[in-house]
């Protein structure tokens, strides 16, 4: 009568008893792998940690990237860390204390150098009815669309767009003298250095940051339909900072609007003094006046449906600095960077995608003639990623990078990438 | 979600039993007693999100479904098949589990005035159905039996389970963690519970004929 299957009603399949069984073994070859790190580890999580009373939640997001040497520092974010060669652990926190008030927090940790706080801050809901939130500390960016979803896993691929990583020779510590010593620089953006302020060579600022965020307040109201978010903070978009160094406040807004369901179009400013006390000093003496800014605008569409997904983002700077021999008000340094990116699902797991980079810098005066200040550089990536699991992800990419200028001028570079998140 | 609505949707696939026995069928029911803790769902630390999310279902995870380890000769004969529903309400999978029959079509329609993308990489059924928008609906038919976990692409903290069996003697547990699985054959069997990925020994029972069952299960 009764059909002795050894499989059972889950013929052909993992049975739930089996799958726990399945669990436990996996369970015990991940206590015997992690013995000395932790007795009551047992499987790897795939869903937030949370406790006390559901007040407490923690993700993370582990991610290891493996290319070639990048010897023409295009993917670089600093004179030692390239985003195609990065170990990365990150660790989120939530603690909510009510419906009004929650601290957040991300620390990171890079190449397993010291961990650091990327985002605290403090999030008050004043009405839990109403989409109004203020946000005071450490906080995510308010201008453009990348930087707030540059995380691995939201990236399709593994190089960052060139507004939010590529590095232009540009400080806020130290300032050319004239636009010769400038454009010098062009192309040696990772470790540049001018003879006023600080003489030390470091690496110059991208046009937006991705790697850092800045310290204030910010404001931020939505609907369904359309969002705004206003922010004033230490820093600039650039040279985000905790710890101020000119006295000065940016102001930065976006608004973004969702007029049908999957199309998202967004718009972003941003203002602030850039050049830090200390340069403005050593360039203009104890009487130091003058706006040196950042100013910067920024559009982006985003537009998915089915199995595709497209985003444009435009980013426009200007830096104003104070170079000695520049026109009274000081020097403009313009960057243009656009960016183009898609991604196609082919089929459930795996997914096409590329990305189109362009950075354009505007001319200044030289001895030499007229010249743009910084390299031009383009960058076209394809590639694609492919989920070994729900929260494990490879990807792999495939750049070519050139530049109008600099020691490297142009470079293909292959990249892979493997991120596991909680 | 109710228990009815939970029950008509699953009904339909298994009310034909095409069983081979002349003798009357009995019941097996009874209690799943959860001694478990079970953490709260939460969505993953919003870092980056320059406000708070908004408010959202919390799935019923305190549904258990129980099962026949083994099934009557004849049970898995079955040839009829239906439609179940999955619905995308609130950012939250409606009901959280979903028990069917081998054959069954499931309909995911979106019922949220966002996109949702509901795929799932499980090996009993992998299937991605891409991004849609609200009154739009996507069906997948269940022809393996397994386990398939059903997650959104967008939403991290969205997950569902669909049990797929290959007969069709289950019951989802009410919100008292009461089951009763019906038209069961009269002879010994092994009742298994299962919850959010956890299941339970088999526990023996025998099907009296034309009578009743009575197990409870402790699920840890």
């Amino acid at each position: 009568m009764i059909l002795k299957k050894a499989t059972g009603v889950f013929a052909g399949a993992a049975a739930p008893h089996s799958a726990r069984r399945a669990r436990q073994a996996a369970g015990v070859c991940a206590l015997v792998l992690s013995v000395g790190v932790s007795a009551h580890a047992q499987t790897l999580p795939s869903e937030p940690i949370v406790f006390g009373d559901g007040r407490v939640t923690l993700g993370g997001n582990v991610s290891l990237s493996v290319a070639p040497e990048d010897t023409g520092f295009f993917n670089y974010t600093d004179y030692e860390h390239s985003t195609l060669r990065m170990a990365r652990l990150a660790l989120m926190a939530s603690v909510k204390a009510g419906d009004h008030l929650a601290l957040l927090a991300e620390v990171r940790s890079e190449n397993g150098e010291h961990p650091e706080p990327y985002g605290l801050y403090l999030r008050i809901r004043p009405w839990t009815n109403r989409a109004f939130d203020i946000q005071i500390g450490r906080v995510p960016p308010t201008f453009g669309a990348f930087a707030r979803r540059a995380y691995e896993a939201d990236n399709p691929l593994i190089g960052y767009p060139l507004a939010y990583q590529y590095l232009t020779s540009v400080r806020a510590d130290a300032l050319p003298a004239n636009t010769d010593e400038l454009i010098r620089m062009r192309g040696r953006g990772w470790l540049s250095n001018f003879s006023i302020g600080n003489p030390a060579p470091d690496r110059g600022v991208p046009l937006v940051s991705a790697f850092r965020w800045d310290t204030g307040v910010q404001v931020h109201a939505g609907t369904e339909r359309i969002e705004a978010t206003g922010s004033v903070t230490t820093g600039t978009i650039s040279n985000p900072r905790f710890t101020d160094d000119n006295s000065g406040r940016q102001v930065a807004g976006r608004l973004v609007l969702r007029p049908v369901v999957g199309l998202i179009v967004g718009g972003s400013a941003a203002r602030g003094p850039f050049v830090s006390q200390t340069a403005l000093r050593a360039a203009l003496g104890e009487t130091s006046a003058g706006d040196f800014n950042q100013t910067a605008w920024g559009g982006d569409v985003e537009y998915s449906r089915g199995y595709y997904l497209l985003r444009f983002e435009t980013v426009v700077s200007t830096w104003t600095l104070p170079a000695v021999g520049a026109p009274a008000g000081g020097l403009s340094l313009n960057a243009i960077a656009t960016s183009t990116e898609g991604r196609y699902k082919v089929r459930p797991g795996l997914y096409a995608a590329a990305r189109v980079d362009h950075l354009a810098f505007s001319d200044v005066d030289t001895t030499f003639g007229r010249e743009s200040w910084e390299a031009p550089v383009t960058r076209v990536a394809v590639g694609g990623g492919y989920s070994i699991q729900r929260n494990l992800l490879l990807k792999l990419e495939y750049q070519y990078n050139t530049r109008e200028g600099g020691r490297v001028q142009r470079l293909n570079l292959g990249a892979a990438q493997l991120v596991f998140w909680f | 979600m109710s228990l009815v609505s939970l029950v008509s949707l699953v009904l339909p696939v298994f009310v034909v039993v095409p069983i081979r026995s002349a003798a009357a069928t009995g019941t097996i029911r009874g209690r799943v007693d959860l001694r478990r803790a079970l953490s709260p769902s939460e969505r993953r630390p919003n870092v980056s999100d320059l406000g708070a999310a908004g408010r959202r279902d919390v799935p019923d995870r305190l549904r258990s479904v129980v099962y026949l380890e083994t099934a009557p000769r004849g049970a898995f004969e079955q040839t009829e098949t239906g439609h179940a529903v999955l619905d995308q309400r609130n950012e939250t999978f409606v009901p959280h589990v979903l028990a069917i029959t081998t054959g069954t079509t499931v309909d995911f329609p979106n019922s949220d005035r966002i996109y949702h993308n509901v795929f799932s990489l499980s090996k009993t059924a992998s299937f991605d159905l891409g991004r849609y928008a609200v009154g739009h609906s996507k069906s997948v038919r269940f022809d393996k039996s397994g386990i398939v976990r059903v997650f959104c692409e967008i939403h991290s903290h969205m997950s569902a389970f669909i049990l797929v069996f290959s007969h069709p003697f289950f019951a989802m547990t009410d919100g008292d963690g009461r089951y009763r699985i019906d038209n069961v054959p009269p002879g010994n069997y092994a009742v298994i519970a299962w919850n959010e990925g956890v299941s339970s020994d088999p526990a023996p029972v025998t099907v009296p004929n034309g009578g009743v069952a009575e197990m409870d299960i402790a699920l840890r």
